[in-house]
C-alpha cells in the first residue's frame, strides 16, 4: 500500500505538486492520469525516494520515506521515468545487479532471473550487452531489474512509451499478473485507453493537484459525461496534453 | 543489506565496467609507459651530449691539415681530428659533422711572413648538438694562436703577460649525473599524472556517463545508502588511479635497467623498495584525486564538460611539484603539508637518493588523508542532494 499525504514539491519558482493526497491499495492496478507537465513524474518520484517532498508525507507499507527511505524503498520495484542501462552489461547482469543491491546472492538469485527473464521472453537478449538495444528489449530490461526482489509494491513511471503494439500488450499482461499476486501497483499514464483498459481505480492529476479520483465508472458519474475521455477533459478542465 | 555490503555490490558492478571499458583500459595500460620512456630518452640525450662533451671524444674534421702539421698537432693534443668531408660547408649545415675547420695553402707562407695566418672555422650555431664540437674547435685554435704569439713576444724579449690582462679559469660543476638527476626530477610529476589519468575514465563513467545514461535514477530509487553509492563509484576510480600509478613505478623501476649507469655516469636509485613506499606514500592523494575528479564530474553539464574540466584539474596539483623540482633550494616544511604537493617533493628527495624523513612523511600523509576525507564528504553531499544528478 503507497500514501500520499499532503505532499507538495516545488522546483525554485515553479509549484510542480501543491499538496496531493491519495492511497493506493493493494490488489489494485492504480492509474495515475494527468496530461504532461502535470506532476507525475515528480509524484512518483517521491513515491520511490528519489525526491524529498517540501511538506507532507509519503509511505510505502505504512513506512514513512522521509524516515526510513531504504526500508521504504525495499518494498517498491520501480521502473522509474528515465531507465537507462548499462551499456557494458549484459541483460542478466542489470537483473543480478539489482538483485544484490536488494540483498539477493547465490542459487536464488540466479533462478530469480531466469524465472524473469522466461517470464518477459527474454531468452534471446539474456546474455547480450545492452548497447544497441530496441526501446522494447530495453523495457523488459528495466522491468526486470524492477521485479527482481519480488517487490509488494510496483510504481511504473509510463511504461508504455515508445512502445510497440505487442510489447504494451506484454507490459498490460505483466501489470495484470501482478495485480492476481495481490501485488499493489501504481502507474502513470497520459494515454487515457491504456488506463480505461487497465485500471481499478484513477487518480487524476492536474496542475499539481488531485482534479479526480475513484473508479472509472465514479468518475464518469461525478463529471456527468457519457464517455470516460469526457470525463478527463472535465476532471482536467481542458484537453491540453492528453492523447 | 549493510552499508559495506551495499558498498561492495555497487564497487564489483563499477570496476566490472571499468574493465570492459575499453578507453579506460587502454589508458591504465598505455600511459604508464609515458613517464619512464620519456625519462629513458631523455638520459640517452643527455648522456650522449656529455660525452661528446667530454673533449677526448670529441672529432673535429679539419680539411687541409697537410697546410699546417704543428697546429694540427695542437689540436690533436685536445680533440681527434679527422679528415674533413669534400663540402665541408653544406656538411655542417646538414649536420653531418659539428664543426669544419679549414686551413688554406697560403697558411704556413702567411704565418711565416708574421701576417694573420687565415684559418676558416664552419659551424652552425643553431644545432645545440653541435656546441661543444665548435667550442673545444674554437678553444683549441685560440690557445695556440695565443701560445705562438707568446712565442713571437719572447723572441722579441717582451714578456707574454704583457697580452694577458686577464686569467680566466673556466670551471664546469655540471657533472653528467647532476644533468640527469634533473630529469628524475619529473617523476613525481608523472605519478600525479597517473593517479589522476588512471582514474578519470571511471570517475567520468560513473557519475556524467551514468547521467547522460539515465541510469543514475533507478539507481537511486534502489536501497543503497547514497554514501555507499558514491564511496564506492570514488573507490573504482582509485583502484584504477592505483594500478596507473603502480605501473608507472614499475616502469620507472626499469628505468635503470635501459640506462646502464657506465652510460649515464651515475646509477639511478629505484629500487623495489623505494617504488614501493613511493606507492603507499602517494596512496591517499589516490583517493583524494578520484573523489574530487568524482565530484568534479558529478557537477560538470556533460560527459565532454566532465572531461574538459578534469583535464584542466589535473593540472593543478601537478604542475606547482614540477615546478618546485627544478628549484634546487631545500622547501619550507609547511609545503609537505599540501597534499599532491607533499607526497612530490618526498618523492623527489627520495629519487635523490636522500633518506625518507619520517615526520615530512607523516605530514604528507595526515594532510592527504584529511584531504580525502572531505572532498569524499563533499562527493556524499553532492549524491544525497541527489536530483540534479539525474535530471541532466
Amino acid at each position: 500500500m503507497i500514501r500520499l499525504d499532503g505532499v507538495s514539491k516545488s522546483f525554485g519558482d515553479v509549484r510542480a505538486l501543491g499538496g496531493i493526497s491519495f492511497e493506493v491499495p493493494d490488489g489494485q492496478i492504480t492509474g495515475l492520469l494527468g496530461p504532461n507537465g502535470a506532476g507525475k513524474t515528480t509524484a512518483l518520484r517521491i513515491v520511490y525516494g528519489v525526491l524529498r517532498p517540501d511538506a507532507g508525507q509519503a509511505s510505502v507499507d505504512g513506512i514513512d520515506l522521509a524516515t526510513d527511505r531504504l526500508q521504504a524503498q525495499r518494498r517498491l520495484g520501480v521502473f522509474p521515468h528515465a531507465q537507462g542501462l548499462y551499456t557494458r552489461l549484459t541483460a542478466r547482469e542489470h537483473i543480478l545487479y539489482f538483485g544484490q543491491i536488494h540483498g539477493l546472492s547465490g542459487e536464488p538469485l540466479r533462478r530469480r532471473a531466469d524465472e524473469l527473464i522466461a517470464a518477459l521472453g527474454m531468452e534471446d537478449i539474456a546474455d547480450r550487452r545492452t548497447e544497441g538495444f530496441s526501446q522494447g528489449q530495453r523495457v523488459k530490461v528495466a522491468l526486470a531489474r524492477a521485479l527482481v526482489h519480488d517487490p509488494r509494491n510496483v510504481v511504473l513511471d509510463e511504461p508504455t512509451n515508445g512502445l510497440d503494439v505487442a510489447a504494451t500488450r506484454q507490459v498490460r499482461t505483466l501489470l495484470l499478473q501482478l495485480r492476481a499476486q495481490g501485488r499493489c501497483i501504481l502507474f502513470s499514464s497520459h494515454v487515457m485507453q491504456e488506463v480505461s483498459a487497465l485500471c481499478d481505480r484513477v487518480v487524476v492529476i492536474a496542475r499539481g493537484t488531485v482534479a479526480a479520483e475513484g473508479t472509472p465508472d465514479d468518475l464518469r458519474r461525478q463529471t456527468g459525461k457519457e464517455s470516460l475521455e469526457d470525463a478527463f477533459v472535465a476532471a482536467i478542465g481542458s484537453e491540453e496534453g492528453l492523447a | 543489506m549493510s552499508w559495506l555490503a551495499s558498498f561492495w555490490v555497487v564497487l564489483a558492478k563499477e570496476l566490472r565496467e571499468g574493465l570492459r571499458d575499453r578507453k579506460a583500459l587502454i589508458t591504465a595500460l598505455f600511459f604508464p609507459a609515458l613517464g619512464p620512456i620519456l625519462v629513458v630518452v631523455m638520459l640517452f640525450l643527455v648522456s650522449d651530449s656529455t660525452r661528446q662533451a667530454d673533449e677526448k671524444g670529441v672529432e673535429i674534421p679539419v680539411a687541409g691539415r697537410q697546410n699546417a702539421p704543428n697546429l694540427v698537432a695542437h689540436l690533436e693534443q685536445g680533440a681527434r681530428v679527422v679528415d674533413a668531408p669534400a663540402d665541408p660547408v653544406e656538411a655542417v649545415r646538414r649536420g653531418d659533422v659539428p664543426v669544419v675547420i679549414v686551413i688554406p695553402p697560403d697558411f704556413g707562407e702567411k704565418l711565416r711572413a708574421g701576417q694573420p695566418a687565415p684559418v676558416r672555422l664552419i659551424l652552425d650555431e643553431s644545432r645545440h648538438q653541435a656546441r661543444p664540437a665548435a667550442s673545444t674547435a674554437e678553444r683549441l685554435l685560440g690557445s695556440w694562436s695565443h701560445q705562438v704569439a707568446a712565442q713571437r713576444l719572447i723572441v722579441r724579449g717582451v714578456h707574454p703577460a704583457v697580452i694577458e690582462p686577464l686569467a680566466v679559469e673556466r670551471e664546469d660543476v655540471s657533472t653528467p649525473a647532476s644533468r640527469a638527476a634533473m630529469l628524475l626530477a619529473t617523476i613525481p610529476f608523472f605519478l600525479v599524472m597517473a593517479m589522476f589519468t588512471g582514474g578519470m575514465p571511471i570517475a567520468i563513467d560513473v557519475t556524467a556517463g551514468e547521467r547522460e545514461r539515465q541510469s543514475l535514477e533507478p539507481l537511486f530509487a534502489a536501497p543503497v545508502p547514497r554514501s555507499s553509492l558514491v564511496l564506492a563509484k570514488i573507490a573504482a576510480s582509485a583502484a584504477f588511479g592505483a594500478a596507473t600509478l603502480a605501473e608507472t613505478l614499475v616502469g620507472f623501476g626499469l628505468v635503470p635497467l635501459a640506462v646502464p649507469a657506465t652510460r649515464i655516469g651515475f646509477s639511478v636509485q629505484l629500487d623495489p623498495g623505494l617504488l614501493f613506499t613511493t606507492f603507499l606514500l602517494c596512496l591517499p592523494t589516490t583517493v583524494a584525486a578520484a573523489a574530487l575528479m568524482v565530484v568534479f564530474a558529478a557537477r560538470a553539464r556533460s560527459f565532454r564538460a566532465a572531461q574538459t574540466s578534469l583535464s584542466l584539474l589535473m593540472l593543478v596539483p601537478s604542475l606547482p611539484g614540477m615546478a618546485l623540482a627544478f628549484q634546487s633550494a631545500r622547501p619550507p616544511a609547511s609545503l609537505y603539508a599540501v597534499p599532491f604537493l607533499g607526497q612530490q617533493l618526498i618523492v623527489n628527495e627520495l629519487v635523490r637518493g636522500m633518506p625518507l624523513v619520517p615526520s615530512q612523511a607523516l605530514l604528507a600523509t595526515g594532510a592527504s588523508l584529511v584531504a580525502a576525507l572531505v572532498v569524499c564528504a563533499f562527493a556524499i553531499r553532492t549524491f544525497e542532494r541527489g536530483q540534479p544528478l539525474f535530471d541532466g
